[in-house]
């Protein structure tokens, strides 16, 4: 066995450039590469941090601007209902006063239809109760009912006030209203009756009017003494309407 | 056959006995060099499966450092990783037919020792100065400084025996082998040699990171907490 120290010293000396030259073109370029990746994927990260807290940010701007746009929403939706209730009301009280006054005209209109209808009613009745009263008093005997009417007629000239009577008699004309020509027997008859119950003579003027149906008036300037069925109907026919 | 402890010169440059070892040496310098330029040439921040397998080479390498000695691998890489590389690469290349590893010879191993004694210096007085380097011997106290003085040798000592030990006795032993039972006998043991030429790379370049790491941290804090790892490469040791 022999041991070759040159061999040992050129052996090392050859370990320490391979370390050396090793270390410039492997390890150190290699190292480098690997901590630029390293510092690329940091700066990568860095950048995705930076976006995603950016990303964030608008996120959590967008939530409140949702939160802002909800609760606008929500006071526009009140305010709209507020008015719509308003507009609503408004249109309930305008649509009440129309309808009060449509009803209201509606109503005045039946009442004028009513009384329209009621007096043209009444004239019915009226003509009609002159109808039947003309039949009534064709089938009675027209002698004693004009002698009935005459007694009617002296007493309610003796019910007058003494006042009335003076001025019948005062008057320079007076009409006895008869139903029919009487007969001059009757005409005596009737005059004597009259200027009985006034106590004084008074020239009587004789004239016919149908419309009386039956019965004897006394017509003056001033004075008028009903009756007759024609007065009599129409004092009916008044206390109807009075009763409506 | 010849003796393993005996070298034959191919050449002479002046004094110095040019041997077969010392040719092999310079072409796996060659080739390690040229090779590691050429693998090296584009690297860019998108990486090719070249880049990607160096760099899983080189991050290996920094984890390992970075967990024996707790420090930045940068300043240990360049030796660590080039011990482990050319040991490896030496190792290996004793299967191609008539080259004899380097690391077979005692001249190469004991010079790959000297380093790493001479590293261990290095790297223990750059990183706790001349005081700090020299107060390591003096742990865990000063009775045991001669004992560490003997150790600081010795175990270099015996990185180099092992070495050599393991890859000589497989060249031989597949020498032997082959010289009685031809060539495909020993196959089995070339596969088995290539394991130990891994391991052998391996513990040769943990070994070295353990006693440099060891004394950085002896040297700069006093007696390190010793790692279940640690010590288990240090008991292997």
């Amino acid at each position: 066995m022999n041991f070759d120290f040159w061999g040992l010293g050129l052996q090392a000396l050859n370990a320490v450039i391979l370390i050396w030259l090793l270390s410039r073109v492997f390890w150190r370029p290699v190292a480098a590469a690997i901590t630029r990746r390293q510092a690329a994927a940091q700066t990568l990260l860095g950048d995705a941090k930076a976006t995603q807290d950016k990303a964030d940010a608008a996120l959590a701007e967008l939530t409140a601007a949702r939160a802002g746009i909800a609760a606008e929403r929500d006071k526009v939706l009140a305010e709209a209902k507020d008015a719509a209730l308003a507009i609503k009301a408004d249109a309930q009280s305008e649509a009440h006063a129309q309808a009060e006054t449509i009803m209201a005209a509606a109503r005045s209109d039946m009442a004028r239809e009513a009384d329209t209808a009621r007096e043209t009613m009444n004239a019915q009745a009226g003509e009609l109760a002159v109808d039947i009263a003309r039949k009534l008093l064709g089938e009675l005997p027209g002698e004693a009912v004009q002698a009935a009417f005459l007694q009617k007629l002296t007493d309610a000239i003796g019910d007058l006030p003494a006042q009335d009577r003076a001025a019948l008699v005062a008057a320079k004309r007076v009409d006895l209203m008869c139903p029919a020509d009487p007969s001059a027997d009757a005409k005596t008859e009737i005059t004597s009756a009259v200027q009985q119950a006034l106590g004084e003579a008074v020239v009587l003027n004789f004239v016919t009017d149908p419309a009386l149906i039956a019965g004897y008036e006394l017509r003056s300037d001033h004075f008028v003494l009903h009756n007759s069925w024609q007065a009599d109907l129409a004092a009916i026919l008044k206390e109807m309407r009075h009763a409506d | 056959m010849n003796s393993p402890l005996e070298s034959a010169a191919l050449f002479y440059i002046g004094p110095v006995a040019i041997t077969q070892a010392i040719v092999m040496t310079w072409v796996i310098m060659a080739v390690l060099v040229i090779g590691a330029y050429l693998l090296t040439r584009r690297l860019s921040l998108h990486p090719s499966k070249r880049q990607v397998a160096l760099e899983l080479l080189v991050d290996t390498l920094d984890t390992q450092i970075r967990e024996t000695t707790g420090a930045a691998p940068a300043p240990y890489r360049g030796f660590i990783g080039t011990l482990f590389v050319f040991i490896l690469v030496a190792n290996w290349s004793s299967l191609i037919p008539g080259v004899e590893p380097p690391t077979a010879k005692l001249e190469t191993d004991a010079a790959l020792a000297a380093l790493v004694f001479f590293s261990v210096i290095w790297f223990g007085v750059r990183g706790a100065g001349v005081g700090g380097y020299l107060r390591s011997f003096a742990m865990p106290n000063p009775v045991m400084i001669p004992l560490n003085m003997l150790e600081s040798v010795t175990r270099v000592f015996s990185m180099f025996v092992r070495l050599f030990g393991n890859v000589m006795s497989g060249v031989f032993v597949i020498g032997i082998v082959a010289s009685l039972a031809g060539l495909l006998v020993p196959i089995p043991l070339m596969a088995l040699d290539l394991l130990t030429g891994l391991v052998q790379a391996y513990i040769f370049a943990v070994l070295a990171m353990v006693f440099i790491a060891a004394t950085v941290e002896e040297g700069a804090h006093g007696p390190a907490d010793p790692d279940p790892e640690t010590s288990l490469q240090k008991k292997d040791s």
